[in-house]
């Protein structure tokens, strides 16, 4: 099983992104997202840790250090969720994979990822209808600071969608691959 | 269809997907969306997005991913290695003390990281060749390394500690509390079979040794 920490090995029978533009333009989109989380990250930490200091040490009372971290860390993940499907390493169990000839293996990666694209394009929709009543009922948090909740929903709407379209992408090329893999065989 | 027949297809669809290799997040998400539509009042899908927000909005459960950055800043620097050459310089004296600062290390390792598998390869990458060179068998190696490893998830701070914590709504700090003596009387246990079992095996080989040479 993997445990996020090392790079996933899946030996190239995945049928990997391919060159064509619309890879290429989500490859670096996913590499801005990728330093921008990153940076969410860190911010977090900077601000929980502000957070205690200026609460136990400083006895002050604290109202936007908590919100704001959950902002940011729910943001990182949703966004950097594309970019870790491109690398598949979105943590599943790898048990039986190992023991499945190659051919099957590479049907079942592909029924897998479209099991996860139908999953994620309808969360991603879901998650549209959430924002917009977000927007239009100027939802906001019940907490003494009462930040727009328009703000962490369109992160995890904009993250679905672009894991949706990592997706598709992958689909796509799963499909390609076997177009070709018969090809070749029909040879 | 009965509440039982329900649960045992929910379960049992679950384990499909997560066997099928399906990442975790989405195989449990897909298949309670499923569930959600085929079995529940058909407003009930219209708030997914909402729940796994305000469930995931949790500052509890946010320390996760703070804690696996940490571990994996630990994991990828030197702290290990240097770890288990200090905790070795400490203790090659004693009898066994190899195997024993391999344990310490875990612990400590465990401490910092908070996770099973980052344990293992940080100190294991050290420990597992050391041991080999001084005549530790293989299985007694690794079970040292696999045994230390599983601190990881009892010595505060653990990550399957803070998901129990949220999922049955206990107090994390009182359940990283109730882990520190459980967790310290393994530490002792585990140093105290690795010193037994290299006595053990000293002895098997000096017996091998003076009945046949060293070659035998």
């Amino acid at each position: 099983m993997a445990h996020g920490l090392d790079p996933v090995d899946f030996g190239g029978e995945v049928a990997s992104a391919s060159d064509a533009p619309a890879d290429r333009v989500l490859a670096a989109i996913n590499r801005i997202i990728v330093i921008l989380s990153s940076i969410a990250l860190l911010l977090a930490g900077f601000v929980l840790t502000y957070s205690v200091v200026v609460r136990y040490f400083l006895k002050y009372s604290t109202d936007w250090q908590d919100e704001m971290s959950v902002f940011l860390i729910v943001g990182a993940v949703f966004m950097s969720a594309a970019a870790i499907q491109a690398q598949r390493g979105h943590i599943g169990i790898e048990a039986i994979v190992g023991l499945l000839p190659k051919r099957v293996n590479r049907v079942r990666v592909f029924l897998v990822d479209l099991a996860s694209l139908a999953f994620c394009a309808y969360f991603a929709w879901k998650s549209v209808t959430l924002l917009h009543e977000a927007i239009v009922d100027d939802y906001h948090s019940t907490s003494t600071w009462a930040p727009p909740l328009w703000i962490p929903y369109s992160l995890m709407t904009a993250g679905m969608i672009l894991l949706s379209v990592q997706l598709l992408l992958q689909v796509i090329a799963g499909l390609r691959h076997d177009n070709a893999g018969d090809e070749g065989a029909g040879a | 269809m009965s509440t039982l027949s329900i649960g045992l297809l929910y379960g049992g669809a679950t384990l499909l997907a997560m066997f099928a290799g399906m990442p975790i997040a989405f195989a449990l998400g897909a298949i309670a969306t499923v569930f959600m539509i085929a079995f529940m009042p058909h407003g009930s899908v219209d708030t997914i997005t909402q729940n796994v927000y305000e469930e995931m909005a949790s500052i509890t459960l946010l320390s996760i991913p703070l804690f696996i950055l940490k571990g994996s800043a630990i994991g990828r620097s030197r702290a290990g290695q240097d770890l288990y050459g200090a905790l070795h310089a400490w203790m090659h004296r004693i009898p066994g003390g190899l195997g024993i600062a391999n344990v310490f290390a875990c612990a400590l390792f465990a401490a910092m990281a908070g996770s099973s598998p980052a344990t293992c390869s940080a100190i294991g990458s050290a420990g597992i060749p050391e041991m080999r060179k001084r005549g530790y068998s293989g299985g007694f190696a690794a079970g040292i390394i696999a045994s230390g490893g599983t601190l990881g998830i009892l010595l505060p701070p653990s990550i399957t500690m803070i998901l129990y914590a949220v999922a049955a709504e206990q107090s994390l700090g009182r359940l990283f509390l109730a882990a520190i003596g459980p967790a310290l009387l393994l530490v002792v246990l585990f140093a105290g079979y690795a010193m037994w079992r290299f006595r053990h095996e000293y002895n098997a080989a000096r017996l091998q040794y003076e009945a046949g040479g060293a070659n035998s």
